[in-house]
């Protein structure tokens, strides 16, 4: 057999093997931003649930990694087919970031579907309507909601800060114990950054609400002067990741990450059963992931009722809360019922729904949080 | 082939086929973006008039950055040059010629394992309570409490040169097995060590290979994102992680190009001698 017959022969088996089932079956495209758990969320538990119910469709999912340089990738990817002038987009849902998401809207790169779906109705945080300052409502459904929080040895501290003020006290008696991600590797960094600047540059509520006023971010030099000071007696780490791995080997014993992170871990064995969260005054931001379906998209009926079957309470309790450990996207009263007390109260040990509800922040609006992060870059970091 | 040929019509047609392929794709895939990445670091986004505002905010933000990325490019490629003309100097003078095998066997190994897959060993191997200490504690060479984590710019470092070193140690050992083994025979009959021969007969023999594997190593370094986004945690860090931070969290192609162009300008200056050095090849 000659070189070229095998290779005709291996890209005609190959063609004729994805053509197959294109042909037999729907396809619908799921892209989704964030670590890998996302993507084993829709190709463990959700896609085959779906496939289930709707035979002859076959559910593709496309991870683009996490932060918001993952939700970034779809937004270049529909902004692209857009400007090329296509009138059918090849993806069906898109599960990304509040910042990136905020942005599609405002370019209109997304479809207003909520008030088509029986689960619209089973929203009710505000972070349904509003996404870092830019009205959504309509435009997307909350997959979960995820909070950053700071994990600790209670073996080695057995009484961990409850502030960032005593934090810093904490931080200068015992230095380079407590590690964080600085800003540019993950976004419980960028979390515990923007918790710091709540406390201490003041004015809160603008930050997190507007109006925005390009003057404000002189008056940070402070804040920022002794996040530098603070940080000289920091451990970096390498990513949300990196500072669970150093939890782990012990090489720091505190340090911000995130609560659905911390839990799976810990459900895996990759940290330690004894590891525990607090968190801290005045409060620390969270953030959702949204499901949304572009403008035009191809299998647009299928990409609502995909979204609605991941927002049902069943699937937001088995899927979102007992098997991801996030919390859940939709109205936590339905998703509750669905659930055994067991599994609920795991989700609250260390952190309480009272202490969630008092110190869970939202992230600041999109031009104060670029101020925010550029503020660090200059003052902090260089 | 001759003038004569070159001027007959399809004789020049054909050239001109032949060179076409390879003349579009460098122009789609890297004169179109490297211009419209000009464009782009100079404007808006590609947009209003001509500025350098992105320039001075690169600065401005990122001037340890950008030393940082030069001092560990430059440092890196120094190191790598002293331990590939060390490995290819023991190929082509070591007298055991079964650690020679040995050797040959074994340097080429990371040349195979690609940048994001060796930053990810490095993780584990260089973390204060990784491998490496491990070992160095449980064989007491050190004390526990003085481990420590190497996972910042040596790390980096560590990783470029144990990567990159086989690379140029491959293009020296060839050099040096094909330069004319009666130089190296002179030196011994003269009584020199080989320590004197590699550095005064060989080296100098080898050095314009030695020179372009440097800055092939060089450019290669530059533009790896993976390493020091997964290595060093801290700040300052190298140019590639600010690039790809501009975009993804600010969306800000502006200053991540000023930034791009800079790297091409740290390239550019070894590429220059690098094309020098081969058209005087060439003319000789």
């Amino acid at each position: 057999m000659t070189l070229k017959s095998v290779l005709t022969g291996a890209i005609s088996s190959a063609v004729i093997a994805v053509a197959l089932p294109a042909s037999a079956e729907t396809q619908l495209n799921v892209m989704t931003g964030g670590s890998q758990n996302m993507v084993e969320y829709v190709t463990d538990y959700l896609g085959p649930l779906f496939e289930e119910k709707y035979p002859g469709v076959k559910v593709r999912v496309t991870g683009t990694g996490p932060g918001d340089a993952g939700s970034q990738k779809i937004l270049e990817k529909l902004e692209a087919q857009s400007a090329a002038g296509k009138e059918q987009w090849d993806i069906d849902v898109i599960v990304a970031a509040q910042k990136k998401t905020g942005e599609m809207k405002e370019k209109g790169l997304l479809a207003d579907f909520r008030n088509n779906i029986e689960t619209g109705k089973l929203v009710t945080r505000a972070t349904a309507e509003n996404a870092l300052g830019v009205y959504v409502g309509g435009y997307v459904m909350p997959m979960f909601h995820s909070q950053t929080a700071i994990a600790y040895n209670p073996a080695l501290v057995p009484n961990p800060p409850e502030s960032y003020d005593e934090l810093r006290a904490w931080v200068e008696k015992y230095p380079k114990q407590f590690g964080y991600n600085g800003i540019k590797n993950g976004m419980s960094g960028v979390a515990f950054v923007t918790g710091w600047m709540y406390t201490y540059a003041g004015d809160t509520k603008t930050l997190q609400s507007g109006p925005y006023d390009p003057a404000k971010k002189d008056t940070w030099a402070q804040a920022y002067a002794d996040l530098k000071a603070f940080n000289e007696n920091v451990t970096f780490t390498p990513g949300n990741a990196g500072t669970l791995d150093m939890l782990n080997r012990g090489e720091i014993v505190m340090g911000p990450v995130w609560v659905d992170m911390f839990y799976s871990w810990q459900g895996d064995g990759r940290i330690p059963p004894n590891l525990k969260l607090k968190l801290i005054a005045p409060g620390m931001p969270g953030q959702p992931y949204y499901y949304a379906t572009p403008a035009k998209a191809a299998n647009k009926d299928l990409a609502e009722k995909f979204i609605e079957l991941a927002t049902s309470p069943a699937v937001q309790a088995e899927g979102i809360v007992n098997r991801f450990n996030w919390y859940p996207g939709i109205d936590a009263d339905h998703v509750k019922a669905a659930l055994d007390e067991e599994v609920w109260t795991k989700l609250f040990t260390d952190v309480t729904p009272l202490e969630l509800a008092q110190k869970g922040k939202p992230f600041p609006i999109g031009p104060y949080f670029d101020d925010i992060k550029e503020g660090y870059e200059k003052q902090v970091s260089n | 082939m001759s003038g004569q040929s070159m001027s007959v019509g399809p004789g020049r047609m054909g050239a001109i086929l032949l060179v076409a392929p390879a003349l579009l794709m460098i122009g789609f895939l890297f004169v179109y973006p490297f211009g419209y990445s000009v464009v782009s670091a100079f404007t808006d986004n590609g947009e209003g008039s001509w500025h350098i505002a992105n320039f001075t905010k690169a600065i401005e933000f990122y001037s340890k950055d950008i030393l940082f990325t030069i001092v560990i490019v430059s440092l890196s490629t120094v190191v790598i040059g002293v331990l590939a003309v060390a490995i290819a100097g023991y190929l082509t003078l070591g007298e055991n010629p079964t650690a020679v095998a040995v050797l040959k066997w074994l340097y080429r190994w990371p040349l195979f394992i690609p940048f994001i897959v060796s930053a990810q060993l490095m993780r584990t191997f260089l973390a204060k309570n990784g491998m490496m200490n491990n070992i160095l504690t449980s064989s007491g060479i050190i004390e526990p409490l003085a481990a420590q984590s190497y996972l910042d710019w040596r790390g980096i470092v560590i990783t470029f040169v144990w990567k990159q070193t086989p690379f140029v140690a491959l293009l020296v050992a060839g050099a040096m097995a094909s330069i004319d083994r009666t130089t190296i025979d002179a030196g011994r009959i003269f009584g020199a060590s080989r320590l004197r021969i590699l550095i005064e007969l060989v080296v100098p023999q080898i050095a314009t290979t030695l020179m372009v594997g440097l800055i092939l190593s060089y450019v290669v370094m530059l533009s790896v994102l993976s390493v020091p986004l997964m290595i060093n945690a801290q700040s300052p860090t190298m140019l590639t992680v600010d690039m790809a931070w501009r975009i993804n969290s600010y969306g800000d192609y502006g200053v991540a190009n000023a930034l791009g162009i800079m790297s091409y300008l740290f390239t550019g200056v070894v590429a220059w001698f690098y094309l020098r050095q081969s058209l005087k090849d060439k003319g000789a």
